[in-house]
């Protein structure tokens, strides 16, 4: 197998800094992590070590300092912006930290126009709500759903398109053992079933054990788990 | 699904409400205030142009304008002269009616008073649909003649004509039109001062003639210290309207007079009142200024505000075009329903202008109507622009993690 094909997210030596006040903050210091196809890879680092930035490095919502992400063989450092987006489009699932539903839209439209920014039609929305146990609350604003109702939808709306990477930040971080659960047990399912790769994010110990690799992040690189 | 400008929009009932309510009075200003200049002149122009006569004669002396003419500049030798006036040997003219105007005030209305003689005012006033109720002034002239032979006979009685002779002689006796008896509250029998003398009001003719107020011609000439032959002007009717221009060249060439179509009445209010179109169109303009600005804070603030979804969009892969389409579409429903408002409010904001001042006139003509909503719209996609360019701008990452 080559490696364009056996990994589908690669970062290599990746640098990002971050101007606070007078002093720049060197967060990412020649970071390398390849995730192989169909992986789920749990990632753990104490809080303010980058693990964030690294997400949204990865999942091409900011530009590295240097170093260069490669998805699915496509090689992103030169690409445009609109490339990235279609890239991000087709490709990638994001669940936030916090915050990752519009308020002034049902939880069944956050899914809807993230169908539609995509292109695609929204016919499976009420199966997949419904596979995720959130059909009842589906039309209510997500105001007026518990923490759990809500990352569940949005956890909905990150696999409804059928990504191929799922980047997940603490998705679990505000949930109840129970709601953890379900989270972590739609995780597997996608990873199983459909071969979704999965890059979660996590503080948990617990979490990070339903993934299939560990991670641990330290002075701004990857320490491999299995060392 | 509901579309997100749709969703911003309702989620944000009260703000989004006021701003297109700043829309909407920037449209109902606009509309009202042109059509206010423009239906006030207009409504002067078309009461002068429905007189029963062709052309205008006034003195050479006056300007080139005549909107604010008075005075008594012409003369019963003018009269005589235009009578007898040919063009290629035949008369042209069929009748002439000599008038005094006076500027003065009826009810603490300013207002040009007309004195004109009786008959006359069935010739040239009077047509279908503008048909005096109750009576003519001095129906019988029979004020005039007493004034006039007072007047030739030379005597020391002249200057005392007191005001109850001239009232019991019936020269202090004045037709209104509805719209002056609208506005004042006066009607037929009441009695009202005007240039320091009680007149009675006879009779009352639907607005849209020639002036508010008319007196007998004799008074007019008594109360503007003229002598009885001496008029203001002189409304002319041609036997055949195709001599018109030669007439006006021939009065124009071979007179001390100057003449004029009534057509071009129209042209001078314009000349000398145009100015006021200036002024309301650069109010107008800057009403719709500070609508774009309220609109353009509301789409600001609404961005700003949702940096988060706006961050969300993104990591969805939304292009700059799909965030510049939303922003501009939300702009246009705003100013779009703004702009419906206004142009429901418009006419409502018009009766109340001529309810509380009801010798104005405002006339929403669609050419206006047309304006508002292409300056309206034009102002939504400007005061859209640098919201939009603000989304677009974001750092999606940044605001992820700071907020
Ligand atoms: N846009 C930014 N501007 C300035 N500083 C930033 C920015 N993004 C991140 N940082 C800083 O970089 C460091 C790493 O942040 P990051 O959010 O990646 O950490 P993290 O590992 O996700 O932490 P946590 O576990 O608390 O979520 C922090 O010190 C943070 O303040
Ligand atoms: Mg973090």
């Amino acid at each position: 197998m080559s490696n364009s094909n056996r990994y589908i997210l690669e970062a290599i030596n990746l640098h990002k800094s971050f101007k606070a006040g007078e002093v720049r903050e060197h967060v990412l210091r020649g970071l390398d992590l390849r995730v192989e196809r169909g992986e789920f890879l749990a990632v753990m680092g104490p809080s303010g070590c980058g693990k964030s930035t690294l997400l949204h490095l990865l999942g091409l919502m900011d530009k590295p300092d240097s170093g260069s992400i490669i998805i699915d063989g496509q090689d992103t450092t030169y690409m445009d912006e609109q490339t990235q987006a279609a890239i991000r489009r087709r490709k990638i699932g994001f669940v936030f930290q916090r915050f990752n539903l519009l308020n002034v839209l049902s939880g069944y439209d956050n899914i809807a126009l993230s169908l539609k920014i995509r292109g695609l039609d929204t016919d499976g929305i009420d199966r997949l709500l419904a596979s995720m146990g959130v059909a009842e609350v589906a039309r209510k604003s997500p105001e007026k759903m518990s923490m759990g109702q809500q990352q569940r939808l949005t956890v909905a709306r990150a696999i409804a398109h059928k990504p191929d990477i799922l980047l997940a930040d603490e998705p679990t971080g505000s949930l109840d053992s129970a709601n953890t659960q379900t989270v972590l047990e739609m995780f597997k399912r996608a990873n199983e079933q459909d071969g979704l790769t999965v890059v979660m994010i996590t503080h948990s110990p617990t979490v990070a054990s339903a993934a299939s690799r560990v991670v641990y992040m330290k002075d701004g690189k990857i320490i491999d788990g299995n060392t | 699904m509901l579309p997100l400008p749709l969703a911003n929009i309702l989620h944000h009932r009260l703000r989004s409400l006021l701003s297109a309510l700043g829309v909407a009075i920037a449209v109902c200003m606009l509309i009202t205030l042109s059509g206010l200049a423009r239906g006030t002149l207009e409504e002067i122009a078309k009461r002068w142009q429905g007189v029963n006569a062709d052309i205008i004669v006034y003195p050479a002396h006056w300007s080139d304008n005549i909107t604010t003419i008075g005075g008594g500049g012409v003369g019963r030798g003018d009269l005589k002269m235009l009578k007898s006036l040919k063009v290629g040997g035949k008369p042209v003219i069929d009748y002439l009616v000599p008038i005094c105007i006076l500027q003065g005030k009826v009810a603490k209305v300013n207002c040009n008073i007309v004195g004109i003689k009786p008959e006359d005012f069935h010739l040239l006033i009077e047509k279908p649909g503008k048909k005096l109720t109750g009576r003519i002034f001095d129906p019988h002239n029979k004020f005039a003649k007493w004034l006039e032979a007072k007047l030739t006979t030379p005597s020391e009685e002249t200057l005392s004509i007191s005001r109850a002779e001239l009232a019991r002689r019936g020269g202090l006796e004045m037709v209104i039109d509805t719209r002056l008896a609208r506005s004042t509250g006066l009607k037929i029998g009441d009695k009202v001062y005007v240039a320091g003398h009680r007149f009675k009001i006879v009779g009352e003719i639907p607005a849209g003639v020639l002036a508010r107020a008319f007196i007998p011609l004799a008074t007019a000439q008594w109360l503007m210290d003229l002598s009885t032959g001496r008029y203001t002007l002189i409304f002319a009717k041609l036997h055949n309207t195709s001599t018109m221009g030669d007439v006006i060249r021939k009065i124009n060439t071979t007179s001390r007079l100057k003449a004029t179509s009534l057509g071009q009445y129209r042209n001078m209010l314009e000349a000398r009142f145009g100015i006021m179109y200036l002024y309301i169109d650069t109010v107008n303009t800057i009403t719709l200024i500070v609508a774009m600005l309220f609109v353009l804070v509301t789409l600001y603030t609404i961005v700003i505000q949702h940096r988060r979804e706006i961050a969300i969009l993104k990591s969805m892969g939304a292009t700059r075009r799909f965030i510049l389409r939303e922003i501009l579409t939300e702009a246009m429903i705003l100013t779009g329903m703004g702009t419906v408002m206004g142009i429901l409010l418009a006419p409502v904001a018009g009766a109340i202008i001529e309810a509380f001042l009801p010798l104005l006139t405002v006339e929403i003509s669609p050419r206006w109507v047309l304006i508002s909503i292409l300056a309206a719209a034009g102002g939504g996609i400007l005061a859209a622009v640098y919201p939009a360019w603000c989304a677009m701008r974001m750092n999606p990452a940044e605001i992820l993690t700071l907020e």
